[in-house]
């Protein structure tokens, strides 16, 4: 069947079979490969995107589910961006608070404090926990990307 | 995943007429439980007919004392709702303990009651709350709906599409959460109504027996005092509880007298 | 803000490069087929249906295996033990033979045009298994009449081993006023790291050269172990591991996967793909852990530590593989004694076989497990006749004007200052407030525990008789160094660049770093034991003077001066009022090949001794058994710290590694059938963010001597602080409560029970 979508602000359209998993097409069709996969039990959130401005698990959605919708993966936050200082300010943060270290979780982790953000702006310690009670990390400990949740929320507020 | 094709309803007459003809369609609505069972090969549906965009399936309205949520509400929506949280705050709180954010983005009321896994949180709210099943044939009773580990009263083909909750005085949904899975270990939904002077409470239970269901002791215990005290020495019975690798029956009982406890004092302010 | 590490800019634009996103033109893909008995005999395999199902281009079965002549999974090195026995080698084969010895060990590879084919086919495959009797775990392997793994192994006995003056101690156990016996067990995990393993292998038939694309901990290892089981030159292989997922110590060596997938990729001469699922990766990558450490200590009247004695017995799974031997031999002897100056010391350990799956290093390799076992076996000392933890624990450290201090197994620590860590931990902790705090929960109905621990460990020797780098200069000025560790996670490209950078007074952003080694003649250590920052880094340390020593008689002659008038300053050479800065002089030295800067230096770096004070706080719900970490304190003696936000991120990531193992992590096997039960995240119970509150560390460094950065190791420590830290804090509040001691997981259910009496 074919799929027509918005894929980082681009219109794409893909050949698939009916189970072709969203995070499948856009990864292997469309060579975005900065969403992971990282589980088949959809608890890791390494594979988490925006579809119509909501994080959701790529790995859990049809691509035949997202036809007509507009879908942002973590290149698309910030797709011009050759300098660091171009970066969406979630993703700054992540790399200034050390959120990050073996990187294959931080896509998710990205995508998933993208949603939390738009949720609460401002969020306080049990809505950052809570936020991201879908994605795992192994690496970090999750502190530093706690940090990086506060930092980011502080700089799209200072950007407001 | 093995092949099988997609289909969008374009309503709920086509999905159904869609089912009649093919026995091995399935009802996809969010397939957060649909989807992972697929993927491990453990379902083999021959269709997915998607209904989880159909305007029939969606919306929520309140008429008085009663709040009806469509089958489609994804769970984040039904937690987000200002009807909804006017209405059954408590049922906003709970649709927003479900999971975690992405998931609560795509599953809805309607797919999960339908499936009826033991540790899903909102078959407590359905029998809490009083709710009526509405389906494309039919109006089922919360009491009648629930049959058994992953089975309800649903004929083959039949459609969810809405769910009718009775407001009521005062309700919490108190959950201790699956460290690993995130689903109820033990979920104890309390509601108090209240009608004509008259005090009726429910306490339901999910995640600690192979389906949801009444602590009928506590009830009426809470039903002549809504109170943390009455519940002084009652104990839930192991007997019929599930036992597994992260919990024997004996905590699961443990865990929903202690729900069913902290639920109470939540609403009357008092220590559990 | 200012990104921490140069690798930042790529990962969090998702252009990162993990084995599963390298995609070859007319790439097949490959599906494994995997025992699901946990003992069988196989009858016999019929194959067909899975050879003539749609797609399929190839199934790879043990047979091909041995016509190409492969040897089998690396089982390490061939220890001494008891008596001068040699352990008895039982090497896991690349696919199943005639027997399975765990459920999801490798019998197949079936390849196909694309995934989805191979799996159907897949499921085609039948297999007639006679089942056996099994054994999951090593206590029941040990039993009498207990199913037997392999031939050579009676009683499924691998190795005994003992180190240490098993008679001294035993006279210092017969004239002690105190004696503490404590079984602890560090319970059987799955590293989980995130990303799922795979192999993409590209054979040219016409070159005779073998790409292959994994995870690694360092190329060297890779490339022994690929050559090893295959047979083939290493210098026929070429190692890709641009980003690695994790790997905590898992991920160094070549598996039957990887072997299987160059016959594959031979015989169809095409690129063959394998990622794993995660619940394959559940039963298809080594597990850890998984010990059981009978421990006893014998004190004086006044308390001084006379003697400690462990017997321990070491679960390696079904075969023995790489690192296991080790773990169980080496890494839980050489620091039994832990911080404290203890005369007599003796331990003996039992390398046994079990139907599961086999075991390799994970983060810490039975370090973090014997110093945890020693904490709790002092902390229960304390305990039961009476003694203050702080006071004991002062009263036997190794004091710090005794370095270099013999233990009495003759491991020789270098340098530390126990008592000034501990000093240091409990102020930061504020130790001294926990009763209030105590109280304070207890008004809100939760129990609240504390426990510290001291730890050490030592870091890795290193295999390698040396750690060697080199650096290439580029004709646009570009400088690129080369090492053969392979990070996951480390941030080496940050690090090494920072040292190099900071020696040579340029801007970290002017140094790369590849983890590969173009010229093929670098000698190195992978990384591993907590020792590649200074190890490597030692030997970048010591690059620095050989760069500016190469360059300086080419500046001189772009200077026009002799060299003697020539020095180095703040990246440029200077000769009077002129100068070159050393991008420059690349740029004008660019057109030879090679460049004439390109050099090499090396660097020797034996073990060093990491060490800590770690001190959990814990809030449980006696209600229903939940335990948080309300608090957390990590003081470690790092020696030097070069990159403190990154030395910060391995103490958080190997703290929560810790909470993880203490808090839920367990690794189940049904008893009877040796099923795995925990084969997902819906069941394997992983930490989440917010598990940890209050996290706080610092330092209190010791340099070390040893190497030329001074610095000792950081990447197990955090997990080794943190499990005798929660342990000690949860066997504190049931304690109280008139509970037994615990092993680790403290599940809800187990903690609420106990709590009941």
């Amino acid at each position: 069947m074919k799929v027509e979508l918005t894929v980082n602000g681009q219109p794409r359209s893909a050949q698939v079979e009916d189970n072709t998993l969203l995070a499948d097409l856009l990864r292997e069709q469309f060579g975005l490969t900065g969403t992971h996969v990282g589980c088949d039990t959809s608890q890791c959130g390494c594979c988490t995107v925006m579809v119509d401005g909501q994080s959701v698990k790529s790995c859990t959605m049809l691509a035949a589910q997202a036809q007509g919708t507009k879908v942002v993966t973590v290149e698309g936050l910030s797709p011009n961006a050759t300098e660091f200082e171009q970066l969406h300010p979630v993703q700054q943060a992540f790399a200034a608070c050390h959120g990050l270290q073996c990187g294959f979780c931080t896509p998710g982790m990205i995508m998933a404090t993208v949603g939390l953000l738009q949720r609460h702006p401002n969020p306080t310690d049990e809505q950052i926990r809570e936020g991201l009670e879908g994605n795992l990390c192994r690496c970090t400990g999750y502190v530093n990307i706690i940090e990086a949740v506060k930092v980011a929320a502080k700089a799209q507020e200072a950007g407001r | 995943m093995y092949p099988f094709t997609y289909h969008r309803a374009t309503g709920v007459a086509d999905a159904l007429a869609r089912i009649a003809q093919d026995s091995g369609a399935k009802l996809l609505s969010g397939g957060m439980t649909l989807l992972p069972s697929m993927k491990h090969r453990l379902a083999s549906p021959s269709q997915l007919i998607d209904i989880a965009q159909l305007p029939e399936l969606r919306g929520i309205t309140r008429d008085g004392a009663t709040l009806t949520v469509g089958a489609a509400m994804r769970h984040a929506e039904v937690a987000g709702d200002a009807t909804v949280q006017a209405a059954i705050p408590s049922l906003a709180a709970a649709a927003g303990q479900i999971g975690d954010p992405q998931v609560r983005a795509r599953g809805t009321i309607g797919g999960s009651i339908a499936n009826n896994d033991p540790a899903a949180d909102y078959p407590a709210a359905v029998v809490a709350l009083k709710a009526v099943i509405i389906t494309d044939r039919r109006e089922i009773a919360a009491q009648d709906f629930f049959l058994g580990m992953f089975t309800t009263a649903l004929e083959e083909g039949e459609i969810v599409t809405a769910v009718r909750f009775a407001a009521p005085k005062r309700a919490h949904y108190a959950k201790f959460r699956h460290p690993a899975s995130g689903y109820a270990m033990t979920g104890v939904y309390v509601a108090e109504f209240e009608a004509g002077g008259a005090r009726d409470v429910r306490v339901a239970v999910t995640g600690a027996a192979p389906s949801v269901f009444r602590w009928e002791q506590a009830e009426a215990a809470l039903g002549k005092r809504f109170s943390v005290e009455s519940l002084a020495g009652l104990k839930v019975s192991e007997d019929g509880l599930n036992a597994d690798l992260h919990a024997p029956a004996s905590y699961r009982a443990n865990l929903a007298r202690v729900m069913t406890l902290r639920a109470v004092a939540q609403l009357t302010g008092e220590q559990a | 803000m200012k990104p921490s590490r140069k690798e930042d800019f790529r990962l969090v634009t998702g252009h990162g490069r993990f084995t599963a996103d390298w995609h070859f033109p007319n790439e097949a893909h490959a599906v494994v087929v995997r025992s699901d008995r946990g003992h069988a005999r196989i009858v016999s395999a019929d194959w067909s249906a899975v050879r003539e199902a749609p797609g399929v281009l190839a199934v790879i079965t043990a047979e091909d295996v041995a016509a190409e002549g492969f040897g089998m999974i690396p089982g390490g090195a061939m220890i001494t033990g008891s008596g001068g026995q040699t352990i008895k080698m039982n090497q896991m084969p690349v696919l199943a033979t005639d027997r399975v010895r765990f459920v999801g060990q490798p019998v197949a590879l079936v390849v196909a045009q694309t995934l989805q084919q191979a799996r159907d086919a897949a499921e085609q495959a039948y297999i007639d298994y006679e089942d056996l009797p099994a054994v999951a775990s090593a206590d029941a392997a040990l039993r009498e009449g207990a199913a037997q793994l392999h031939d050579s192994a009676p009683g499924n006995v691998s190795l005994a081993f003992d180190k240490g003056d098993a008679a001294k101690v035993t006279q210092a156990f017969a004239a002690a006023a105190h004696v503490t016996k404590l079984t602890i067990r560090s319970q059987r995990l799955a590293g989980a790291p995130m990303e799922p393993r795979g192999v993409v292998v590209n054979h040219d038939a016409a070159t005779g050269k073998t790409i292959v694309c994994t995870p690694t901990q360092g190329i060297n290892g890779m490339l022994a172990s690929l050559s090893g089981i295959s047979g083939w030159p290493v210098d026929s292989f070429e190692v890709n591991a641009q980003d690695v997922g994790g790997s905590f110590g898992l991920r160094a060596g070549a598996t039957g996967e990887h072997a299987a997938l160059l016959i594959a990729s031979k015989r169809l001469g095409r690129p063959v793909k394998w990622v794993s699922t995660r619940s394959e990766l559940f039963v298809g990558e080594w597990h850890g852990r998984a010990l059981t450490l009978n421990g006893e200590i014998a004190l004086d009247a006044d308390g001084n530590m006379l003697a400690i004695r462990f017997e321990d017995v070491v679960d390696l799974g079904a075969y023995n593989c790489y690192f296991a031997g080790f773990i169980g031999t080496n890494n839980l002897s050489v620091t039994m004694g832990g911080v404290y100056k203890v005369p007599a010391l003796a331990m003996s350990s039992r390398l046994v076989y079990s139907n599961t799956v086999p075991i390799n290093a994970y983060r810490g390799a039975g370090r973090p497990d014997i110093a945890f076992a020693i904490e709790r076996l002092v902390d229960q000392a304390a305990a039961e006749h009476g003694f203050d933890p702080v006071a004991l624990r002062r009263r036997n450290y190794v004091p710090k004007d005794a370095f270099p201090y013999t233990t009495a197994n003759g491991t020789v620590y270098d340098s530390g200052d126990f008592e000034g860590v501990l000093d240091k931990a409990l102020s930061l902790s504020d130790y001294a407030g926990f009763a209030a705090r105590k109280a304070e929960s207890a008004s809100r109905g939760r129990l609240r525990g504390i426990g510290f621990a001291s730890y050490l460990e030592a870091s890795g020797g290193g295999a390698a008789p040396k750690d060697q780098v080199s650096v290439e200069f580029g004709g646009d000025g570009s400088i690129t160094l080369f090492g053969v560790s392979g990070p996951s996670g480390q941030g080496h490209e940050t690090s090494f660049g920072q040292i190099v950078a900071d020696g040579l007074g340029l801007p970290v952003d002017a140094i790369g770093y590849r983890a590969s080694d173009p010229a093929r003649t670098l000698v190195g250590n992978g990384t591993g034991g907590s020792r590649t920052l200074y190890g490597v880094g030692s030997a970048f340390k010591n690059l620095v003077p050989r760069i500016i020593e190469t360059g300086l008689p080419h500046a001189a002659a772009a200077l026009g001066v002799d060299a003697s008038a020539v020095d180095y300053r703040d990246g440029a050479y200077r000769a009077g009022s002129a100068s070159i800065s050393l991008p420059d002089l690349a740029r004008k030295l660019g057109a030879a090949n090679p460049h004439p800067l390109n050099c090499e230096a090396e660097s020797k770096s034996g073990s060093t001794f990491p060490n800590g004070c770690h001190v959990a706080e814990i809030e449980v719900d006696p209600q229903t058994g939940m335990t948080e970490v309300v608090r957390y304190t990590a003081i470690d003696d790092l020696g030097r710290v070069i990159s403190p936000q990154l030395v910060q991120g391995q103490v958080h990531g190997g703290v929560v590694q810790g909470i993880g193992q203490a808090l839920g992590e367990h690794v189940i096997y049904d008893e009877d059938s040796a099923q795995l039960l925990t084969g997902s995240f819906s069941d394997y119970v992983m930490p989440h963010a917010g598990c940890v509150q209050n996290m706080r560390n610092d330092y209190h460094l010791v340099p070390t001597q040893l190497n030329a950065l001074g610095a000792k190791g950081v990447g197990e420590s955090g997990c080794t602080g943190s499990l005798p830290a929660l342990s000690i804090a949860m066997n504190s509040v049931l304690r109280a409560h008139g509970a037994p001691h615990m092993d680790m997981p403290f599940t809800p259910a187990k903690v609420w029970a106990a709590l009941q009496g």
